[in-house]
């Protein structure tokens, strides 16, 4: 795996703050980010489907393995310096539904968190 | 019979403390090139050389250190103060050895660990894959 393409969804205050994180931080892989439902990502990826970009982050490796929710954040995680060993333990098949369960929670409650955290 | 009973205390001191830095430094330098030639990849001139400096270091910071608590403060005057004196020397001797060997460990693991890392594979399976002519140029 050479590169990252994020796609988050920019009208979403918490996903900018996200990607403006992941963008700072150290990496073992280059990460793109593109906005989600946008005209650029649709010439880029026009086998994804719009809607379920939005609802979830999804990553896109550089050989076109799409991954979404939990497992876009493991990437990402996984593509950072100080969170790799983290990535991989959180990874593991006993532990990846907590990461699962946790990133649903996140994604579903993003507005009620957005307005506890402004 | 007039003996010094303070510079034997020193003599004793000093061969003990360098005696017990050159097994500890052995140990590390024949157990951590193991750990080293797999961090580099089984590029062994590297890890030794690594090995070595890692090694030289070790002996610079604890000879050092013994050199510098040689001094006692105080005359000894018999046996009994010899070896109580001797305790705790080599005791302090032993604890700033020890010390150094296990930081060694942790920074052989550090290595070793990061280097296991630089080369993990994705640690999650993709949902799908998009066909080839979705791919942008790379």
């Amino acid at each position: 795996m050479r590169s990252l393409t994020v796609l988050f969804d920019p009208s979403c205050a918490l996903c900018r703050a996200a990607r403006w994180w992941l963008d700072g931080q150290r990496k073992y892989v280059p990460m793109e980010f593109i906005g989600a439902g946008t005209a650029v990502a649709a010439q880029r990826f026009p086998g994804l489907d719009p809607a379920s970009t939005l609802k979830e982050m999804t990553v896109i490796g550089d050989g076109g393995q799409v991954y979404r929710g939990a497992k876009a954040w493991l990437m990402c995680l996984w593509a950072l310096r100080e969170y790799r060993q983290r990535a991989i333990r959180w990874s593991r098949p006993d532990r990846v539904q907590y990461a699962r369960r946790f990133v649903a929670w996140v994604s579903r409650n993003r507005k009620v968190l957005q307005r506890a955290s402004a | 019979m007039n003996v010094n009973y303070t510079v034997v205390t020193y003599l004793i001191y000093l061969a003990v403390s360098i005696g017990l830095t050159i097994w500890v430094a052995r140990t590390l330098h024949r157990n951590g090139r193991i750990f080293l030639v797999d961090v580099f990849h089984g590029n062994e001139p590297l890890a030794d050389a690594v090995n070595h400096l890692l090694v030289v270091g070790f002996y610079l910071v604890n000879l050092g250190y013994v050199t510098m608590a040689l001094k006692l403060g105080y005359d000894v005057a018999d046996s009994r103060g010899s070896i109580e004196a001797l305790s705790h020397k080599v005791g302090i001797v032993l604890l700033v050895l020890g010390l150094m060997h296990l930081l060694n460990v942790f920074v052989f693991n550090r290595m070793r660990r990061n280097a296991i890392l630089d080369n993990a594979p994705p640690p999650v399976e993709p949902d799908a894959c998009l066909m080839p002519p979705a791919l942008p140029r790379t």
